[in-house]
């Protein structure tokens, strides 16, 4: 029994953890790119929320997500047109990458300066501790809120992609970047409103992840890891892939946790690095 | 003067001021020497595999943490002065890249960077928890009452430096060789290279083994300066960070660039931590400015800018393209043929 509520409670967490890759899945889609600092702008959104939960003690902190969702956006919006732009068209493939994981030192070093090293969270009170006995199993509401919502946004997503005038845009930019310029269409503008999606939804997961467990300016490298598996081992360009991922990983993480309690990522990154030795053609294969 | 005199000439005179400077410096700066010259090493292991082999790796940490690491243990085993085990560094280091590299090597680009640093993460994750090297609170030099302690911070110095000058003149041989031309021809375009013979496989191992024992090597001189490890510092990120942001300001696929950059590095190490008094953080992100900054401005690093204004070439293994002569023959031979 102690079993099957593990490993709910890991598919619970694995809704999250999708949330985590969705935002790294839709920048890679859609330009290419690896956005390592990913993980530090989640961070960054989760201290923008204990920031002002703290100056807004009365309000509900998971009301502050509606704030933190717009100023990621915005950010987003502003780090692509103002940095990655620049490189994104570049010939040599890892020029992104390595200016992200610039971009990402940067971010950390500031956040330990401004913020302090110390360990934080987000208290959401009783939510956080209120819990649903279904058939003698202990499921906590606050994942549960977090698989629905993950799910919602998912599924929000993938009809915005395929059904609007903006989804329309972006699949085709994500396809032919430079024919698009034929249609009308700005591809670096395109671009602006991707990151700054990306990184929203990103917001969403850094928030939600903040309540559920600590972090500090250094969780940003932990929290990219967890989306690149999430993002690799659902297989690229399928969002229902990324929360197949995310829950596959949050299992073997809590089953890893039962095993030995201060396991912390191992085996879900064991999980991850066994995915990659046995189905490697399979997991890398992207859409084109 | 023709190159190869001005490079014998500066090596003899590197050589020389190398077994000389502990004679002149005290022993803050000979340590501080130390470290540049090791992070130097690292610097051009990571750019021999990213600027030559088109690999960039986020865990090259781990090759550290296991040179170290092996250095520690096996002189602990053995009861033997440190320095007499220190080959066991890189092949240890090299050992654990050949075999890595079959499960990497099936990944390009940012999948392969990323699964570096899983990796990484995992080594780091299984040397915490193993009590028999230490665990998190990691493990002194075990045979430091052997070492002279007289003559140990100019040993590390003479031992940094002449790793230092043997891999750079080696890069050097290297990148002048057949082999050289074809990890380059490699990087530039590995279907072309592929056409006219060369081995992609092949010749990305070779890179990203040599480059593993080279910082496996540096990794243990390092710790064996400190005389204690921990799995926090052995595996720290920043490593790659370092040798990142050294390659990339000084100047990517270049053997002078990594030089620029370690003299950047160390200069703004010690004018923000020294005089201005701030932080290693803010250290940090002043460096992370610039680098970015040098990827947006020049992408191709500092050194290949300068190169091309001043006009100097100081370790260039480029090819010279056919001089005009010899153009000038090859329209007349191709009319004989036509006409």
């Amino acid at each position: 029994m102690i079993w099957v509520e593990t490993l709910i409670n890991g598919a619970l967490l694995g809704g999250l953890y999708g949330l985590l890759g969705i935002g790294l899945a839709l920048v890679f889609g859609v330009m290419r790119v690896v956005n390592i600092a990913h993980g530090e702008f989640m961070v960054l959104s989760a201290f923008c929320a204990v920031l002002l939960a703290n100056l807004f003690p009365q309000a509900s902190p998971l009301l502050m997500l509606i704030p933190v969702i717009a100023l990621s956006f915005a950010v987003g919006w502003l780090y692509q047109a103002a940095i990655v732009n620049r490189v994104v068209t570049s010939p040599d493939p890892l020029s992104p990458l390595l200016l992200t994981f610039g971009v990402s030192v940067i971010l950390r070093n500031v956040m330990v300066e401004v913020f302090g090293a110390d360990v934080r969270s987000l208290q959401v009170g009783e939510l956080s501790r209120a819990s649903l006995e279904v058939a003698g199993l202990n499921i906590g509401i606050m994942p549960l809120l977090t698989l629905v919502l993950a799910a919602l946004l998912f599924m929000a997503l993938q009809l915005v992609l395929r059904h609007t005038e903006f989804g329309r845009i972006v699949r085709a930019t994500a396809d032919r970047r430079d024919i698009v310029r034929l249609s009308g269409v700005k591809p670096d503008r395109v671009y602006n409103y991707v990151m700054g999606l990306s990184l929203a939804l990103g917001a969403i997961g850094g928030v939600l992840l903040a309540v559920r467990s600590s972090f500090t300016p250094f969780s940003g490298a932990e929290r990219l890891l967890i989306a690149f598996e999430v993002v690799v081992l659902g297989g690229l360009g399928s969002f229902w892939g990324a929360l197949l991922g995310g829950i596959a990983l949050g299992m073997a993480q809590l089953i890893g946790l039962k095993i030995d309690p201060n396991a912390g990522l191992l085996y879900a990154h064991h999980l991850f690095f066994i995915m990659l030795l046995i189905r490697p053609s399979g997991l890398v294969s992207s859409r084109v | 003067m023709p190159t190869r005199t001005i490079l014998v000439a500066s090596a003899i005179l590197l050589v020389a001021a190398i077994a000389g400077a502990p004679l002149v410096l005290n022993e803050g700066f000979l340590r501080l020497a130390t470290e540049c010259l090791l992070l130097l090493t690292m610097a051009q292991m990571w750019n021999l595999l990213a600027g030559y082999a088109g690999l960039v790796s986020l865990g090259h940490q781990v090759f550290i943490a296991f040179g170290a690491y092996a250095l520690f243990l096996t002189s602990g085993w053995l009861e033997v002065t440190p320095i007499w085990v220190l080959p066991v560094a890189p092949l240890v280091a090299g050992a654990v890249a050949a075999i890595i590299a079959f499960p990497l090597f099936r990944l390009r680009d940012a999948y392969f960077s990323i699964a570096m640093w899983v990796f990484a993460e995992i080594i780091g994750a299984f040397t915490m928890k193993s009590q028999a090297v230490g665990g998190t609170s990691g493990v002194p030099l075990a045979t430091s009452r052997l070492i002279d302690f007289d003559w140990f911070e100019p040993t590390m110095f003479w031992l940094a430096g002449g790793l230092t000058l043997v891999t750079i003149a080696a890069l050097y041989r290297m990148m002048t060789s057949s082999f050289g031309l074809g990890l380059m021809s490699v990087r530039d375009n590995d279907l072309a290279a592929m056409s006219v013979g060369v081995d992609v496989r092949l010749n990305r191992f070779v890179a990203f083994v040599l480059s593993a024992a080279g910082c496996g090597f540096a990794g243990a001189l390092n710790f064996m300066g400190n005389l204690f490890i921990a799995p926090l510092a052995a595996f720290d990120v920043n490593w790659s960070v370092y040798m990142m942001f050294i390659v990339i300001i000084g100047g990517i696929g270049t053997l002078e660039g990594p030089i620029l950059g370690v003299i950047i590095f160390f200069g703004l190490r010690e004018l923000m931590t020294g005089p201005l008094g701030l932080s290693g953080g803010w250290y940090l992100v002043g460096l992370g400015i610039i680098a970015v900054v040098v990827m947006i401005v020049a992408p191709r690093g500092l050194w290949p800018a300068l190169r091309d204004r001043i006009g100097v070439r100081l370790l260039d293994v480029h090819r010279a393209a056919p001089r005009p002569a010899a153009a000038a023959i090859l329209p007349a031979a191709s009319e004989q043929v036509t006409g």
